[in-house]
């Protein structure tokens, strides 16, 4: 199962470490606590799903976060709110805490990253690996490049969970696709 | 588990993972071992010490791979155990998938007609493995053993397995096929019976590979071979 990428950077210690557990715990989530002083270097690399931060984090790298509005969760003590973002009262209740970080965490579209039914197109490439065409034939007939069609076959076998040509061949005949 | 030395005792190791029973067997040793330790076993049979450790170890660690050590047995060991390897295979482990999949097929209703496809899949990759079976013990395995030809000979006799999709990902697929795309009615114990099996088929395909790909497939490339009489 897809699990968020989620990169936690405050200036306290104890607070970090109290949301990755209230994280692992309610959602299962092992979130990544990145040393505030290192924050831009370490960033560059993967984009993660979610930040968390503190206040004087988003001020000090405001730049790079007002853009990442939608993936960005401002931990504050007080109920204000911050310029639209999702902000988390850290001195409040944890089921209250739990209950506003839900929707956020539910809402993104990784799950969809998770689902195996495949897409028209690739059902279509799934259906041509069958008939026994390469994957030059297949780029060919769908007029697209070869590497969509490496792209299309590395998806299938993700989603099904098979790799060779007869495993997909079989597949397709037992789903009705040829 | 820590790994095997010749103080070990044999049921400590099948206690520890019963699928070692069917590497036991293709060194003579079946159930009822009392409490023998490896040492008392191999002087019975007359097996080698380190040559029974090494392979045990590679069957039960996924990263145990002693190389080196695997590559001083003698060919005619390494090849009398790939071929037990083999028999065992197509006189057991085949037959027994097999018919566990025509129960779970004559037991299903008649338009879950996705089985029937199913096992038309492991009848092509079973129909791939007795041909390697085949090809083993009528072409490569007495070649290997043969000092007699000539390295261009000996390297042509090698299976060639990179053309097509190997054995092991068809049977990664199989399993795969059964876990997530299996629907309809069927006799649930039945399935589980023949994914369960397949899984066994998996696991000592792969580290017979390791020993075919890594340790026969150089020998025969590169090392003067010594008499072997299989």
């Amino acid at each position: 199962m897809y699990s968020p990428r989620v990169i936690i950077s405050t200036h306290n210690t104890l607070e970090a470490l109290g949301m990755s557990k209230l994280l692992r715990e309610a959602f299962d989530i092992d979130a990544h606590i990145v040393d505030n002083d290192f924050f831009a270097d370490t960033i560059s690399s993967a984009e993660p799903d979610f930040f968390f931060i503190d206040q004087e984090t988003l001020v000090t790298n405001l730049t790079f976060f007002l853009p990442r509005k939608a993936k960005t969760v401002v931990l504050t003590s007080n109920d204000k709110s911050i310029d639209d973002m999702t902000t988390v009262n850290i001195t409040a209740h944890e089921h209250d805490i739990v209950n506003t970080l839900n929707p956020v965490l539910e809402a993104h579209d990784y799950h969809e990253n998770a689902s195996n039914t495949l897409s028209a197109r690739e059902t279509e490439v799934l259906r041509l690996i069958a008939s026994g065409k390469i994957n030059k034939e297949i780029a060919h007939d769908l007029n697209i490049s070869i590497n969509t069609v490496l792209s299309h076959r590395k998806n299938i076998t993700t989603k099904l969970g098979i790799k060779s040509v007869s495993g997909l061949s079989f597949y397709a005949m037992m789903n009705g696709i040829v | 588990m820590a790994l095997i030395n010749r103080d070990s005792k044999l049921s400590d190791i099948i206690l520890n993972d019963p699928l070692t029973i069917t590497v036991l067997d293709r060194f003579g040793i079946s159930l009822g071992v009392g409490d023998k330790s490896v040492d008392d076993a191999c002087r019975e049979h007359g097996i080698d010490v380190k040559f029974f450790t090494a392979i045990l170890n590679t069957f039960i660690n996924e990263n145990y791979f002693p190389q080196e050590a695997l590559a001083q047995f003698s060919v005619a060991e390494i090849v009398d155990y790939l071929s037990k390897t083999n028999s065992y295979y197509e006189m057991y482990v085949l037959p027994n998938i097999e018919r566990h999949f025509s129960f779970l097929i004559a037991k299903a209703p008649s338009h879950n007609n996705n089985l029937v496809i199913m096992k038309q899949f492991f009848d092509e990759m079973k129909n791939e493995l007795l041909q390697r079976i085949d090809d083993d013990r009528n072409r490569w395995f007495p070649n290997v053993c043969s000092n007699e030809k000539s390295h261009t000979a000996i390297a042509n006799a090698e299976p060639d397995e990179e053309a097509t999709d190997s054995i092991e990902d068809k049977i990664d697929d199989l399993i795969n096929m059964l876990v997530m795309h299996l629907k309809g009615d069927y006799d649930h114990n039945l399935g589980m019976a023949v994914v369960a099996a397949v899984f066994s088929l998996k696991k000592d395909i792969k580290q017979n590979n390791r020993i075919r790909d890594r340790i026969l497939k150089p020998i025969s490339h590169h090392r003067h071979l010594t008499q072997c009489n299989v």
